[in-house]
Formats: structure tokens, sequence, C-alpha cells
């Protein structure tokens, strides 16, 4: 028992001694590894090939910024942050609440936008907490939402997606009841559904920011730093328009 | 155990006996498998009752798809070597689509495709994840089955038949009483291939959201972001249902070895 337990600590040991890219590092190279999902309208989505949203634009404008070329890297989401402690990329933009259990495995920016865990079910379905007893709720795997929703007392079934969008999908046609998910996610779905689904009250309030490694405190600096930038001189406020019609940025 | 008792041919009772004792073995398995995991530390030990749950619904997945599997297998094996054309036809169609197509495909088919073309002929069925991973691993099985069992058939010497037939026995019993019980024997040690490929092939349920073993490791290896710990366990609990199941089956596949002698 005990051999087997040095062993997984061992194991653990080698798996994050790897060094992350300091600031100097990622200067001196001119380009930065930026990892996100490509699967979270309208923040992060592929479009094809080609990576759009709210936070694809936001972090190239961070990064034009801080004068350096960028790499995009999508990965599922609960590979992100896994990923991040691996040293595949150097930080992560993919609508990550900041949370207690997050923040032991990785250091957060301040954040880039507010928002909540908002209800959307078909019209005639739970629009609120209490009427989500005895119901089935869609969420998707390793989010803030999963553990929100098991918060929640009463709830018969929490099923747990690979994606946002496949949990979406269960809600449509029928499977659960009501899904979990971010509010703008939510006010776009019922936008594209016309009339098919409707959106409940919050469930509960979040910050979002951006991850880097924990103790990369260098990049940490300089991200805050051009975020703060892009704050005062308008370059969030006119990419956040463009996306939500509203500044979304946490006041 | 004496060697009279082992020449015996695979009873009834004997089998009741081996499904008693391998039921036996995996609940005994998951009452170690919760004590083990319990004791380990972070992130495993809190959430040890995940995993176990996760394997349970391995194990259930694997049996139910399995058994039903089987049945296919036979069914569509024995039409593959028939001489008619038309009862032919369905069986290679059904093994030339399941075998060329991906089993993440095909489950994803049965679950998100199945039920809006089963409404769009008016059969209005709601499949849950469990069953929709069920027929999917089943059908999937029973064509890799269906060969195995060809193949067991086409290795019995055709003397075997001609003499059936020329004793008066019809097709139908020639199959059932003669040929059939030689056939599954040789097909023990491939289909018991096929049972543990299955096991391991169920952690695809995971992608219709089915909380099964692979599932529940994704769920704690997300919350803790420890891959390490997590995937060992998730590969240890697998590989220690295999080696529950390989036991049993190698029983199974020495017994009806001497009974065949």
């Amino acid at each position: 028992m005990k051999k087997v337990m040095l062993t997984i600590a061992a194991l653990s040991l080698l798996a994050t001694s790897a060094q992350a890219r300091t600031w100097a590092d990622i200067k001196k190279a001119g380009t930065i590894k930026i990892a996100t999902e490509g699967a979270f309208p309208p923040f992060n989505l592929l479009k094809g090939k080609e990576l759009t949203g709210f936070e694809v634009d936001l972090a190239n404008a961070l990064a034009k910024q801080m004068g350096l070329k960028v790499v995009w890297v999508t990965q599922p989401f609960d590979n992100l942050l896994i990923g991040l402690q691996q040293d595949r990329y150097d930080f992560v933009i993919a609508s990550h609440g900041i949370t207690p259990e997050r923040l032991k495995a990785v250091d957060f920016s301040s954040p880039h936008y507010c928002t909540g865990g908002a209800i959307v079910t078909r019209p005639g379905g739970p629009m609120t907490a209490a009427a989500l007893n005895s119901k089935s709720v869609a969420v998707q795997v390793g989010t803030t939402y999963l553990e929100n929703v098991r918060k929640v007392p009463g709830v018969k079934d929490v099923k747990t997606f690979p994606k946002d969008t496949d949990a979406q999908a269960a809600l449509m046609s029928g499977r659960v009841d009501a899904w979990v998910g971010d509010k703008f996610t939510g006010l776009d779905l019922v936008k594209a559904q016309k009339g098919k689904v409707v959106q409940g009250e919050l469930l509960f309030k979040e910050r979002i920011g951006m991850a880097v490694k924990k103790g990369n405190s260098t990049l940490l600096k300089e991200l805050n730093g051009a975020l703060a930038k892009a704050i005062s001189n308008g370059t969030y406020a006119k990419i956040s328009q463009q996306y939500f019609g509203t500044d979304v940025r946490c006041k | 155990m004496t060697r009279a008792a082992r020449s015996q041919p695979l009873g009834g009772r004997t089998l009741v006996l081996w499904i008693a004792g391998a039921a036996l073995a995996f609940l005994a398995l998951f009452y170690a498998i919760t004590l083990v995991l319990r004791q380990m530390p972070d992130p495993i030990g809190p959430r040890a009752d995940l995993f176990v749950e996760g394997a349970r619904i391995t194990l259930q997945l694997t049996v139910v798809s399995g058994l039903i599997g089987l049945i296919i297998g036979v069914i569509a094996g024995i039409q593959k070597t028939s001489s008619v054309w038309l009862v032919r036809a369905p069986a290679s169609a059904f093994i030339w689509l399941i075998r060329g197509t991906p089993l993440l495909i095909q489950i994803l088919f049965v679950y998100n495709a199945l039920p809006p073309i089963l409404k769009s002929i008016g059969l209005n069925v709601q499949l849950n994840e469990f069953w929709s991973a069920v027929i999917a691993l089943a059908l999937n099985v029973g064509a890799y089955n269906a060969e195995v069992i060809r193949a067991g058939i086409l290795a019995i010497p055709r003397g075997q038949t001609e003499a059936a037939r020329s004793l008066g026995l019809s097709g139908g019993q020639t199959m059932r009483t003669v040929v059939l019980p030689q056939a599954l024997r040789i097909v023990v040690p491939p289909l018991v291939n096929n049972l543990v490929a299955l096991l391991k092939d169920s952690s695809l349920a995971s992608a219709i959201a089915l909380l099964e073993l692979s599932l529940a490791g994704q769920r704690v290896s997300s919350e803790s972001f420890m891959p390490v710990p997590v995937l060992t366990t998730v590969g240890a609990v697998y590989l220690a249902l295999t080696t529950v199941m390989t036991l049993f089956t190698d029983q199974l596949e020495r017994r009806v070895k001497i009974a065949s002698r």
C-alpha cells in the first residue's frame, strides 16, 4: 500500500518538474502559445478552421500590446489546465471561473470578465434553483457549473458531457430537463434556437480569469498589465461591444 | 476435483455454479476496490465511491452487451455459413457495416442520430445513455463474434455433417446437435478475447455522458488537475476487472477443452 502511494507520489513529481517559460523566455522567443477550448460561443469558438470569439480577440489584442506573435492551441476543456501544468502552452484563456480548487492548481490573472451560471430550459421547464428539485440537469465535465449544480438540493440527476454543445444537444432533444451553463452562452443559445429554449435565473455569479502555471509570476504580471492597458485605452470596450453589445468587465 | 469429474461435459449445474462463482468474485472485488481506494490519499480516497460506481457500470455494460452480442454473433455467424444467398446477405452487410466503422461513431450514432430517425418513422423511443451504449456495444461485439463463430463452424470437418445427414438428421438438427456443440468449444478462446476487448471498449461510452469508469476518472482528473494518480487508478481498476474476468473464462476454457477429448 505504502509503496503504491510512494510510486504515485514520485510519478506526480516527475510530471510537474518541468519549467514554465518565464516572461523573459517568451519575450526572447517572440511568440506566445495560448490555449483555449474552441467550443464555447461566443467566447471561443472554432468556425471551420478559424478560431473566433470574445476571448480569442481579447487575447490576440493583449499579445499585440505585448509585441508577441500568437500560436493558438485548442484542447478539450477538462484537459486545458492539466496541459498548462505540463507546459504545453504559456497561458489558458477559456472562461475559467476563479475557484479555490483551481487556485490550488494554477494562478489566475485579474478577471477579464464577470458572468454567472444560468439555468436554460425548454418552455415550461424549471426556471429557478428550487424548481430543479427532482429534475435532471446537463452540464459540461470539469466546470464550475457541475460543482454548483451538485450543491442544489434535490436535483435528481446531473449528467456530465465532454462538451457544452453536447450538454445543450441533450437539452434540445429532451433527454434532460435543464442545462446549466454560462449566462452569455445561454443567451446565445436562446437567440439561435428562437423560442425552443428559455433562460431562467442565475444559479451563481463568477469571475473569469486567464490561467498561468502556478508560480509563473513574471508572465502573470505582464498579462495583468496588458489587460489593465486594454481596459484603459478602450480596446476592451470595443471587443466587448462587438460580441455582447455591452461591457462585460467586472464592476 | 477428480479426473472423472473433469471429463464430464459442461452440464447445466456446473454452469450455474460457474456463474454464481463469477458473481461472487466480482462482488468481493468491488468490496476490495472500495476498501483499497478509500485508503488512498487525495484526490482518490475522498472520491473512492465514484470510482467503484463507475466500475460497476462498466461491468454491467460489459455483461449485458456481451450476452446480447453473443446471441447476435451466433445468429449472424450461422447465417454467414448458409448456402442460400438471401440468408447470407443481411449478415454480411451487417458485419461489413459494423467492422468498417469506428465504435465511437457507432455509439454517438445510436445516442444522437437513432432517436430522430426512429421518430421520423413514427417510433417515439427515448434511449437513455446506458441502453444506447448497450445497443452500440452489443452490435459491435456481435459482428466480431459472428466472424469467430463462422470460423468455428467451418473448422468442423465436412464429414461430420455428411455422417449426421446420412444418419437421417435434418439440417437444423445437424447444426444444433453435431456442428454447433463442437464449434462453440473451438471458439471459446477468441470469444473471451472479444469480451475482454469489449470491457475496455466500453470506456468509449464516456462520450455520451454515461458515468462509467473512465468518465468517473475524467471527472476527478478535471476537478483535481492530477492526471497521474487518477489515470493510474483507473487503469488499475480496469486491470482488476479484466483479471477476475479472465480467471473465470480460463476455467471455462479448460473445462470445455477436456470435455471435448
